[in-house]
């Protein structure tokens, strides 16, 4: 169940992988959206930590516009409401995040992913 | 302010005060302990309202009953002078139905002798009329005795009304989380394994990351997910990873089916608590940024159901590929669904170390790290917990810690103290550990799997004993 939220803390942590690792490209997606209770004020305390740009670009790729091009400076409880559902309630069950940088693929499956690397990708 | 008796459970009595500790910071109320003897099956405490003991008999798995303390003594004529000098306490009840109760800690009081104690209670002029079943109010004795095998009726009913201290007062309420030990038993839940924490111990530990509704909560090493359950009843969000993804899902395999820890997580009417579960290894992690997670609460394997593993090859075998491997049949190997990359053993010394540091970059500030560190409990040494620049160990007297004899775990609870992220870890193996390197004092839980399945033979500290010291596990490629 992928969600966005997660999807948002996650780069290619391939080694030397450094340029254009964030953030993975889904493709061949299962999307399922999943009601869940509101908490704003986490929505709102966890903002700072968004990069919004990868998380607008996700949304859109996944078929949601609600998210605005720029953050905005304060958000309406309406706004938050749309992040909330971006964020929360959108849920990858299958498919794949690709990394845009060397390529890695990583496979989702039953909603979770897999992050291992191959054994020639470990560092050191 | 009032002060209250807490009824509290015998069990796991160096968790008590952190637990009462942590609950009244994730409340934000002040607690002051009464008692001097801090481990007796009696603990008062003075608290501001009333309130606040609702919110322990919520939270605390530990205890059984609070009750706002009237009067004590070491006998019941001491009792009784006291009582009598504050009678004005009755006043509000009056005329409220009620029953008076005798309880006893590390003892039994016979029937006739309870009744009999409770009819010397006549002068407090209460007329509201005895209610059994559904009273109004309730009083309580309670008489609190030493601990000490009785073993026939002879024995018990001869050290009968030999209580070290009675007390008196009126009853708030039963210990609602104590049900959770039953509600959340392992054997009951949807999906468990055999490194699964047992409930009381998981609440015991989740009480520490200051669980509430709008944090967000980790456990790296996520196995069946049983510390995640327990913070996320509270209101926590959670996510976990684990290097291995079996865990996470468990034996059934396939498209749509539900892996384990979700569905673990529906029972108990959490799904939505439960951000993400990821197979990663924790020390090669796609985590982008720090500064973000509330708790990082884990039991990290130690190797005696289950070592811990990390991306590699053990030290002297063949070293990592350089590039992908090409199969007979055309395909590269790790395209295979089916690949796994080699692993080898994440010594616990160095694994414990990781550990602080990843919570120093991922942790908020004052964010807290819970986690099990199991240690022979002869070599135990103050040093045994790393020390790192940013985080702080909140300890309490001696610690919280579970005896198993020869061994034990201690449950360590840690504070950022740091206000920036800083640098991620870099995971690299610690020379301080490295037996070629060093001929120092070890932690208690250095090459814990080793020393556990040897019987905990005292350990010589000559490099000639090398081979027995390294821990042992099996390479996932081989």
């Amino acid at each position: 169940m992928v969600r966005l939220i997660t999807h948002n803390m996650l780069a290619c942590h391939v080694k030397n992988c450094t340029k254009d690792n964030f953030p993975l490209a889904f493709s061949d997606v299962e999307l399922v959206i999943r009601p869940a209770p509101e908490n704003l004020e986490f929505i709102n305390r966890f903002l700072p930590k968004l990069d919004w740009k990868a998380l607008v670009d996700t949304a859109r790729s996944l078929g949601d516009t609600t998210l605005p091009e720029t953050m905005p400076e304060s958000f309406t409880e309406d706004e938050l409401r749309a992040l909330h559902h971006v964020l929360m309630e959108m849920h990858v069950e299958e498919g794949n995040m690709t990394c845009r940088g060397c390529g890695h693929v990583y496979p989702i499956s039953n909603g979770i992913p897999n992050m291992l690397l191959a054994e020639h990708e470990v560092g050191r | 302010m009032p002060l209250y008796i807490l009824r509290i459970s015998s069990e796991h009595h160096s968790f008590r005060i952190p637990s009462l500790l942590s609950i009244s910071q994730v409340f934000k109320f002040p607690i002051r302990f009464v008692s001097t003897d801090l481990s007796r099956g009696v603990l008062i405490v003075e608290l501001e309202k009333e309130e606040d003991v609702e919110k322990i008999l919520e939270r605390d798995i530990l205890v059984q009953s609070a009750t706002e303390l009237y009067a004590e003594g070491a006998t019941y004529d001491e009792l009784h002078a006291n009582l009598r000098a504050k009678l004005e306490v009755f006043e509000p009840y009056k005329h409220s139905t009620f029953k008076i109760t005798t309880d006893s800690c590390n003892h039994r009081i016979p029937e006739p002798r309870s009744r009999e104690t409770i009819n010397t209670f006549k002068y407090t002029g209460l007329r509201g009329g005895v209610s059994m079943k559904a009273p109004q109010v309730e009083f309580m004795i309670c008489e609190d005795y030493e601990w000490e095998v009785a073993n026939t009726p002879e024995a018990r009913f001869a050290r009968d009304g030999k209580f070290v201290r009675v007390y008196f007062g009126r009853r708030i309420g039963l210990g609602k989380a104590r049900s959770l030990i039953t509600s959340h038993a392992v054997n009951t839940r949807a999906y468990y394994g055999n490194t699964s924490m047992d409930a009381q111990m998981g609440f015991l530990m989740a009480g520490q990351a200051l669980p509430g509704p709008g944090k967000i909560m980790y456990d790296p090493f996520v196995g069946t997910g049983s510390m995640l359950y327990a913070v996320a009843h509270w209101g926590s969000y959670v996510f976990g990873s684990d290097i291995d993804g079996r865990q996470i899902r468990g034996k059934t395999k396939g498209k749509g089916v539900r892996p384990g820890i979700y569905r673990s997580a529906a029972q108990y009417g959490l799904e939505d608590r439960f951000i993400d579960c990821l197979t990663y290894d924790v020390t090669r992690s796609p985590i982008r940024r720090g500064g973000w997670v509330d708790a990082i609460i884990t039991d990290p394997p130690y190797g005696v159901r289950a070592g811990a593993k990390r991306l590699g090859r053990r030290e002297g075998k063949k070293p990592l590929r350089e590039a992908p491997y090409l199969m007979e049949d055309g395909e590269y190997s790790h395209k295979k669904p089916d690949y796994l990359p080699p692993s080898r053993p994440y010594e616990l010394a160095n694994l414990t170390v990781d550990l602080i540091l990843l919570a120093r970059w991922l942790l908020v500030p004052k964010g807290r790290l819970v986690f099990f560190l199991p240690t022979v409990n002869e070599d135990y040494d103050e040093i045994d917990i790393p020390l790192v620049e940013g985080m702080k160990e909140l300890k309490i007297g001696d610690g919280s810690v579970q005896d198993f004899g020869k061994w034990g775990r201690r449950l360590i609870t840690m504070e950022k103290t740091a206000t920036d992220d800083g640098e991620p870890p870099t995971f690299e193996d610690h020379d301080e550990f490295d037996l070629k390197k060093v001929d120092g004092k070890l932690p208690g839980h250095f090459g814990f799997r080793e020393r556990y399945l040897t019987g905990f033979r005292p350990r010589k500290h000559d490099k000639t004993d090398d081979v027995a010291l390294t821990p042992d596990g099996e390479d996932a490629s081989e």
